[in-house]
């Protein structure tokens, strides 16, 4: 069972990620993308971590894959995507994609991953949430500081200074 | 002579009849017994009161009491059952179509209309169905250039996400579809995909209308989200748990609405702006752009889409109900099965029957479900009160009591959760 469900969740995973990269149309590339990202929620479910698979759905495709939408729906798409058709970066990059996935997956298969056994019962989320807040605070700490980091960035980008309010404000 | 059948013969009366048992007999043998068969060779039947459930008993189970209830209580605990008809889609689909006659009614009320009247002869009790079967019978008309698999998907999908939204609710003590350990955290998740579907059928209608109601309603959902998730955030702290059965376990003495009214009042204006209700339904503002993001739907597409709104007010009710007004928990009010007709049976004259089995319901999930349902439908008439009440506001008003007051207000919030954790009062080893 948890092997069908591992093939059929590797299939929409891998299957809509080629998709987001090689449909024409933008919308149906990021409905594509979300399948990869709800793909990959399915593979923490099969994991045994809900709590990590329901912030995969909440924050990649409920928020992420949202703001690509929009961005897509917004933007005209012909000042920003020009056509590049070019075989040889394709296969290059197909190349790379190969090379990395070597590498990685032999220096995966070496940690010792194969020993691991998995009758263990899950790591509880309140467990991981007691770590992050004792041991791992720095950690913490850190995440939260680049993250109003590059909110007030964003803000900072997105300010324009020619610009009147008009509107009123009550 | 008959004007019905002005042919009629006694004969050929007879022979009818003696030609439908033929068929219905034939049918039976031909279709009916290697049905039977398939079922007992493939399908594994369960063991209900030590005997095995044959289909070869199928008219016995309908005559016999005795034996229809004990597989009446083993099919209700079924997955099935608890997804087609109980604590799932059926209970919401009843209580969504009740409160759409009941905002219809009370609307007409609040404007000194009369409201549906004619339909059912009783205050147009009939309305509703009315309206259902005009919506199945409509043709589904298409726009020219629209994007022809996501317009037919997207209502689907939304009625599914409303459903999905539903199963996570519970009901009584133990009757809930999926009983999750990240109940909370699930409820986010589904939440996440409102907007994408409402801005994807916006999108493939190829419509100007329609567009401009979608982007208003993905502004509009994914603002009021943070404040949303924000404002449940107190009652995490306080319990200690995401999953809503245990929520719902810890406010047997006190709902938490009691000590937390600001979270209470937030997760409120944000269920108005999530459901797309007045004073926030810019999404389909009908004097403004005909119907926003509904403008294209047309025949049943459109009866799947209020479909699944009303599931989602119903389930954003429940949700209202389970965080903060303690769901199923009140005093007992719903009277105990009588012993003597467990005891003895019924006794009507000299025949006794004797039914095994009998309280289907136990007293506690019976009076668990008035409760809830009682709570759940005063939620729902103040999420329908608005509607008489105010108008719609602009979008940036929308937008800056979204980010800047009901944010501000969450934080709030969670402080005053934590205050009360921390100075001992509530929470695990607290004194209350």
């Amino acid at each position: 069972m948890a092997e069908a469900v591992f093939l059929a969740l590797s299939v929409i995973t891998i299957g809509s990620a080629i998709a987001a990269l090689e449909l024409r149309s933008l919308i149906y590339g990021s409905i594509a993308l979300m399948g990869t990202l709800g793909g990959i929620a399915g593979f923490f479910l099969l994991l045994d971590s809900p709590f990590v698979a329901m912030f995969q759905l909440a924050v990649y495709v409920g928020s992420i894959a949202v703001l690509i939408l929009f961005t897509v729906m917004l933007v005209k798409r012909e000042l920003i995507f020009k056509k590049v058709e070019d075989k040889r970066r394709k296969f290059v990059g197909i190349a790379l994609m190969l090379v990395f996935m070597v590498a990685l997956g032999s220096v995966i298969m070496d940690s010792g991953i194969k020993t691991i056994t998995t009758d263990k019962p899950a790591v509880d989320f309140r467990n991981i949430g007691a770590d992050f807040l004792t041991y791992y605070w720095p950690a913490l700490i850190l995440m939260a500081l680049i993250l109003t980091g590059s909110i007030t960035g964003a803000l900072v980008l997105a300010r324009r200074e020619d610009v009147e309010n008009e509107q009123r404000t009550d | 002579m008959s004007v019905i059948a002005p042919n009629f013969k006694f004969s050929e009366f007879v022979k009818s009849i003696l030609d439908n048992a033929f068929w219905i007999l034939l049918i039976f043998t031909l279709i009916g017994i290697p049905a039977v068969m398939l079922v007992l060779f493939y399908i594994e039947m369960p063991v209900i009161n030590g005997e095995l459930l044959t289909p070869f008993l199928a008219l016995t189970w309908l005559a016999d009491p005795s034996r229809t209830l004990p597989i009446l209580k083993a099919f209700m605990t079924t997955d099935l059952f608890k997804i087609a008809a109980f604590p799932g889609f059926g209970f919401a689909a009843l209580l969504a179509a009740g409160t759409i006659f009941i905002e219809r009614k009370m609307l007409a009320k609040l404007q000194l209309r009369v409201g549906p009247f004619y339909c059912g002869k009783i205050e147009g009790i009939l309305q509703l169905m009315g309206d259902g079967l005009k919506l199945i019978s409509k043709e589904i008309i298409i726009p020219a250039k629209a994007d022809k698999p996501i317009f037919w998907a997207a209502p689907v999908i939304f009625v599914a996400t409303a459903a999905a939204f539903v199963a996570l609710i519970p009901v009584a003590p133990g009757w809930v579809v999926a009983d999750v350990d990240v109940g909370l955290l699930a409820v986010f998740a589904i939440i996440g995909f409102f907007p994408i579907i409402t801005i994807l059928s916006a999108w493939s209608s190829n419509s100007k209308f329609p567009f401009i109601g979608g982007i208003r309603a993905l502004h509009q959902m994914v603002s009021f989200e943070i404040p949303l998730i924000l404002s449940l955030l107190g009652v995490v702290i306080l319990t200690g748990t995401l999953n809503l059965s245990e929520i719902v376990a810890s406010q047997t003495h006190f709902p938490w609405i009691i000590f937390l009214p600001i979270g209470a009042i937030i997760f409120f204006i944000t269920i108005l702006a999530e459901l797309e209700r007045i004073p926030f339904d810019l999404p389909e503002a009908e004097s403004e752009i005909v119907a926003g993001w509904l403008t294209e739907f047309s025949g049943m597409i459109y009866g799947l889409v209020q479909l699944g709104t009303y599931l989602k007010l119903y389930a954003f009710a429940a949700l209202f109900v389970v965080l903060f007004l303690g769901g199923w928990t009140g005093p007992m009010i719903w009277p105990p099965f009588p012993e003597e007709i467990i005891k003895d049976g019924i006794v009507m004259g000299p025949i006794h029957a004797k039914i095994p089995g009998l309280p289907i319901f136990s007293q506690e999930m019976l009076n668990g479900v008035l409760w809830f349902v009682l709570k759940t439908v005063g939620v729902i008439f103040f999420i329908l009160l608005p509607r008489g009440v105010f108008p719609r506001i602009r979008i940036d008003m929308l937008l800056s009591l979204g980010w800047y007051k009901l944010i501000g207000l969450a934080f709030v919030n969670i402080f005053i959760a934590l205050g009360l954790l921390y100075a001992g009062v509530l929470g695990p080893g607290g004194i209350l």
